[in-house]
């Protein structure tokens, strides 16, 4: 997969595109993500980076968030670990991050841990993009809204349901077995899922500003957390 | 509060070479029109009925007679293919939809002219750009 950043949600306004047509866009702020970490097919069985985004306060990280990017943060593992001969793993360097996402890679690339991947260095003429969202919780959802259902008639004798669902099946269906098929679709827990939005057009790269415009709805809050990669699909 | 990108983003959208306008306004809208490989410009004159959306989204209902029938059009202002806008004249109006345009026929749709205010800071007009 190629190389992908993390950013987050702005929102949607609307621009003129190339062609003076005018083109809803959504919004999307990335990076930059430091290297925290670099996944190699020796040591870990697959290649990835690690990225992180948003700095936090020093004071509001724990120390593993803190010592997962400081070198110079002792502790007594590190200590005894070093008197055993073991070479500390490489640090960033960098404020302790709010969100670390890993971003899978088909081969080993030529990054190194440290290094601040911006805008410019993923997305400078990519023209159509993936993102990676967690949509809106819907709570517990009726099958109205969780499943397309057209819901019953609002007359005709239909007695307060009118957003159920109408009959799961028949005994003869079922052939006789007394219960219902497996997978019938209910009522229950709707959202807050992760979601790949494919092949998304880039309307504009804003580089100065790290900013990406894709044209049309991605999932999510405006301010939710995604992640976004150039698409394979084309 | 507004996101400073999403600010970033409308900012550039919006065009800031157009006159300052209002609802009640008779105006002339130049809009390119491209007819195969020509280009030409458009122009389609009457009052501003309404306005809506704001920054690099806002559009404006234009409203004028043609024998008789009313005929609407809304554009988007900050459109690259509106060349330019010209305020002929501005009108008196107490309220900021004049639908109420739509059932009036003959002298009734005429809009008393705003009177430029004596004294006093007026509202700075944005001159528009020379072109």
């Amino acid at each position: 997969m190629p190389l992908g950043l993390i950013g987050v949600k702005v929102g949607m306004t609307q621009v003129f595109d190339d062609e003076q047509k005018s083109a809803p866009v959504t919004v999307l702020q990335l990076g930059p993500c430091p290297v925290l970490q670099v996944r190699t097919m020796e040591k870990d069985g697959y290649c990835a980076l690690q990225l992180g985004y948003g700095d936090k306060k020093r004071s509001r990280a724990n120390r593993a968030e803190q010592g997962h990017v400081a070198s110079k943060l002792e502790s007594k593992r590190k200590k005894l670990r070093k008197a055993a001969g073991i070479e500390p793993a490489p640090k960033a360097d960098c404020e302790p991050q709010k969100h670390i996402r890993e971003v899978r890679l088909d081969a080993a690339t030529d990054h190194t841990v440290g290094q601040v991947l911006k805008v410019s260095d993923v997305f400078g003429d990519v023209k159509f993009v993936d993102v990676i969202g967690t949509t809106k919780g819907r709570g517990f959802a009726g099958v109205i809204k969780r499943h397309n259902y057209g819901g019953l008639r609002h007359t005709h004798g239909v007695k307060k349901g009118w957003r159920q669902r109408g009959s799961s099946s028949s005994n003869a269906s079922n052939r006789g077995s007394g219960r219902p098929k497996k997978g019938i679709r209910m009522a229950g827990r709707y959202g807050a899922e992760r979601v790949t939005v494919r092949n998304l057009t880039v309307i504009k790269v804003d580089l100065e500003n790290n900013l990406l415009l894709v044209k049309g709805a991605i999932p999510g809050r405006n301010g939710g957390l995604i992640m976004v990669r150039p698409t394979n699909k084309k | 509060m507004k996101n400073k990108y999403m600010a970033l983003v409308e900012q550039a959208v919006t065009r800031t070479d157009l006159p300052a306008y209002d609802v009640g306004d008779n105006v002339d809208i130049h809009q390119r029109i491209l007819e195969g490989q020509k280009e030409r410009v458009q122009i389609f004159s009457g009052t501003i009925i309404a306005r809506k959306g704001a920054k690099g989204r806002e559009m404006i209902t234009v409203r004028r007679l043609v024998q008789g029938e009313g005929i609407e059009r809304v554009f988007p202002v900050n459109s690259p293919r509106i060349a330019k806008i010209e305020v002929k004249r501005s009108g008196q109006t107490r309220r900021a939809k004049l639908y109420y345009l739509r059932d009036r026929v003959g002298k009734a749709t005429k809009l008393r002219e705003k009177e430029a205010k004596p004294t006093g800071p007026t509202k700075s007009k944005k001159k528009p750009a020379e072109a």
